[in-house]
């Protein structure tokens, strides 16, 4: 075979390849979508494992490392003597009583040092705690995900917009916060590669259960595990509208980074008057921030390299911002 | 050791090598040994310098101190990096012309909580590999991934260099009573999984093992999981131990340690399948071995492995158990595509085959070291697949 004749035949290889891992894919989809392997269970195996590493891993509760601590801080001189093997026993004690003057006297200083170090320790940890006490009445909690006035009105006015804007972006969409997994259902149809995840507990279970690729995940922590240019759309419903800026432009940001050119994000929020009315929910009043008025949303993603749409329903009570990912996008 | 050259009065130019621990069976250990009979082959006049020596490998190398008396005006030294060392210490301080053997520094992240002696070392051979690539005339890397942290700590001049192995260890005469055990095991039915590699967190074995969770539940419940290697971390050991039986997998998943040539060649010929999910290899022998052996193999495409696998594995994306699961299925149930990827193993192993790597590093140290004396000579031989 010939330099030439080779470089071709593993070229149709490496195509051939690409057909089986998409094939694969497809595979694994259907296996989801049958229940044979809910996604939910995979979920769980990295919990199950967490299970058995160290605190850090666990989640690294300064309680739990200080128990550790505390655990490990006694060095005993004393090995153990046991032996499988005739007379071991014997030759052990005979050695360990030979050393435990020795022993004996550095493990006595290593534990002291242990000791001091686990009551520093367990004061640091006090001291924290007072802290953290103090810090929390004056802390800002995290955003909440809000349902949309529109919710339980019937057909939500702004799906065949987002639909067709959906409709043909250059790769997958992600819907946040998707609950049910409804709007998802509604992209799958139309042959848009969609999947949605929804931090409230509790949400997703029955599209889930349907076969619906949906996670139960922060929205944050999700985009960030998202390589960049990665997405086609992203849709978020009742997901920033009360966020205080920071954490809104922080979202917006990565949600930029994570949209291929041309890729398109769509927002749905509620009316800012809306929010102050009586139909608005109990995180109106509770959470740090409120929705921005429509206008706003060109000030806020046009520097990102958007080109935006804004949309008012028609009961004026929430809107919706269409917003494209330009080509080359412009200086911050 | 002769000094000077049959034929003239001038002394024979020495490339030297140090390394950390000269151990059998060890990845830099036995690239170490090969490295050395071929610099000799070349002309070269050439020792290993050890801190610490396998008793199996005693008469193979010299202590680090005893190179000072042998030191001669002219020698290129090279050091074998993939851990901290009181070696590189010493390297950093002398003035011959140093050449980095770069077989990668896991990140101490990937150790994390499970090892934090481990992520200690790795942290203490970053700043050691910082050091040393700034005084290095030469920093000879695995693969391209390696090239890059060569190029990233500062090394001005780099060569790509596969690591040399003798695949052969692979196909050699497997030791019988392992495969008699084996064979036993096989008429039962159920897939052999296997990867090599040592038992740490960076190696992700237990993503096999929830892999393997998946594919007894949607295709084989009588699959096996093989894991060969040294179990250093016995937190990691532990958990997966623990883990494999909270999932009904004590008996499936099977825990070998550090085993000879010929059980190894035991394991690669029963195996079904080669599975790599780790997350860290900055070259990844193994993987060449099951092609060798006509293991089809399945890979996470992680750090350097699409590099050494080119296009003789199935590489995913992700480790998620349903499609590691989905794809072993495929390459166990597909005739043809089991049969492309040995056939494509196959060349990939003439890729990566000694003589064609023994050349590369000849050609890398004749830039920094001059022409080998015995120039024109070949002396690195090699059984073909």
């Amino acid at each position: 075979m010939t330099e030439t004749e080779q470089a071709g035949s593993e070229e149709e290889h490496r195509v051939y390849l690409a057909r089986v891992m998409a094939e694969i894919d497809e595979e694994v989809r259907r296996r989801r979508a049958s229940g044979d392997l809910p996604a939910r269970l995979e979920r769980e195996l990295d919990e199950l494992f967490l299970a058995h590493s160290p605190v850090a891993g666990r989640g690294g509760a300064l309680e739990d490392a200080l128990e550790m601590v505390d655990a490990s801080a006694f060095i005993d001189p004393a090995v153990p003597v046991a032996s499988k093997r005739a007379g071991g026993a014997v030759v052990k004690k005979s050695l360990r009583t030979l050393n435990l003057w020795y022993i004996g006297f550095v493990t006595h200083q290593v534990s002291q040092f242990a000791a001091a170090t686990s009551r520093a320790l367990h004061l640091v940890e006090e001291r924290l705690v007072e802290i953290a006490r103090e810090l929390d009445a004056q802390r800002v909690p995290p955003a909440p995900v809000v349902d949309l006035p529109s919710e339980d009105a019937g057909p939500r006015w702004w799906l065949s917009d987002a639909l067709g804007a959906l409709s043909a972006v250059p790769g997958r969409v992600l819907h946040a916060a998707a609950g049910d997994g409804s709007f998802v259902r509604s992209l799958c149809a139309q042959g848009v590669d969609a999947y949605g995840i929804d931090p409230r507990p509790g949400r997703i279970g029955a599209g889930e259960r349907e076969g619906l690729d949906l996670r139960e995940e922060d929205v944050a922590v999700h985009l960030r595990a998202v390589a960049p240019a990665e997405l086609g759309g992203v849709v978020l419903t009742g997901v920033v509208d009360a966020m205080v800026h920071g954490e809104r432009r922080q979202l917006l940001e990565l949600v930029a980074d994570r949209l291929a050119p041309e890729g398109v994000l769509v927002i749905v929020s509620w009316a800012p008057s809306a929010w102050a009315g009586d139909a608005a929910p109990p995180e109106a009043d509770l959470a740090p921030g409120r929705p921005l008025r429509p206008a706003t949303w060109a000030h806020l993603l046009g520097p990102m390299g958007f080109t935006v749409d804004v949309q008012t329903g028609p009961s004026g009570t929430d809107y919706t911002v269409t917003a494209v990912r330009r080509r080359a996008r412009s200086p911050r | 050791m002769n000094e000077r050259l049959e034929r003239g009065a001038l002394p024979v130019p020495a490339v030297h090598q140090f390394v950390p621990a000269l151990i059998p069976r060890d990845a830099t250990g036995s690239h170490t040994l090969l490295l050395r009979d071929v610099l000799r082959s070349a002309g070269w006049r050439s020792e290993i310098f050890a801190e610490a020596t396998h008793d199996d490998l005693a008469n193979e190398s010299l202590r680090v101190e005893e190179y000072e008396a042998r030191a001669r005006p002219g020698d290129v030294l090279i050091y074998q990096f993939s851990t901290s060392s009181m070696v590189a210490d010493l390297l950093a301080g002398r003035t011959e012309p140093l050449v980095l053997d770069y077989h990668n520094i896991t990140s101490p992240e990937l150790y994390g909580e499970w090892d934090p002696p481990a992520a200690a070392r790795s942290a203490e051979a970053r700043r050691q590999l910082a050091v040393l690539a700034r005084r290095a005339v030469l920093g000879m890397a695995d693969s391209e991934f390696n090239e890059r942290d060569l190029v990233a700590a500062g090394c001005r001049r780099t060569a790509v260099v596969p690591v040399l192995v003798d695949l052969e260890r692979a196909v050699q005469d497997a030791d019988t009573r392992t495969a008699a055990r084996l064979a036993r095991a096989r008429a039962g039915g159920g897939a052999n999984w296997l990867f090599v590699g040592r038992v740490v967190p960076p190696k992700a074995q237990h993503r096999l093992v929830e892999a393997l969770w998946a594919y007894r539940r949607l295709y084989d419940p009588s699959a096996r999981l093989h894991l060969v290697g040294a179990m250093p971390s016995r937190r990691y050991m532990s958990a997966l131990r623990r883990y494999a039986a909270d999932l009904g997998l004590a008996t499936a998943v099977r825990l070998y340690g550090e085993v000879s040539d010929a059980v190894l060649a035991a394991v690669y010929s029963s195996a079904d399948v080669y599975v790599s999910l780790s997350e860290h290899e900055g070259y990844g022998i193994p993987l060449v071995e099951a092609a060798r052996a006509g293991v089809p193999v399945v890979a996470l495409g992680a750090a350097a492995i699409p590099e050494t696998l080119g296009d003789a594995g199935l590489l995913v994306g992700t480790s998620e158990p349903a499609l590691v699961a989905a794809a072993v299925h495929r390459v166990l149930t597909d005739e043809a595509l089991r049969h492309s990827l040995v056939v494509a193993g196959q060349r990939r192993v003439k890729h990566h085959s000694l003589a064609a790597a023994s050349a590369m590093a000849v050609r890398a140290l004749t830039a920094v070291a001059g022409p080998p004396p015995g120039a024109g000579r070949s002396g690195v031989t090699e059984r073909q697949p």
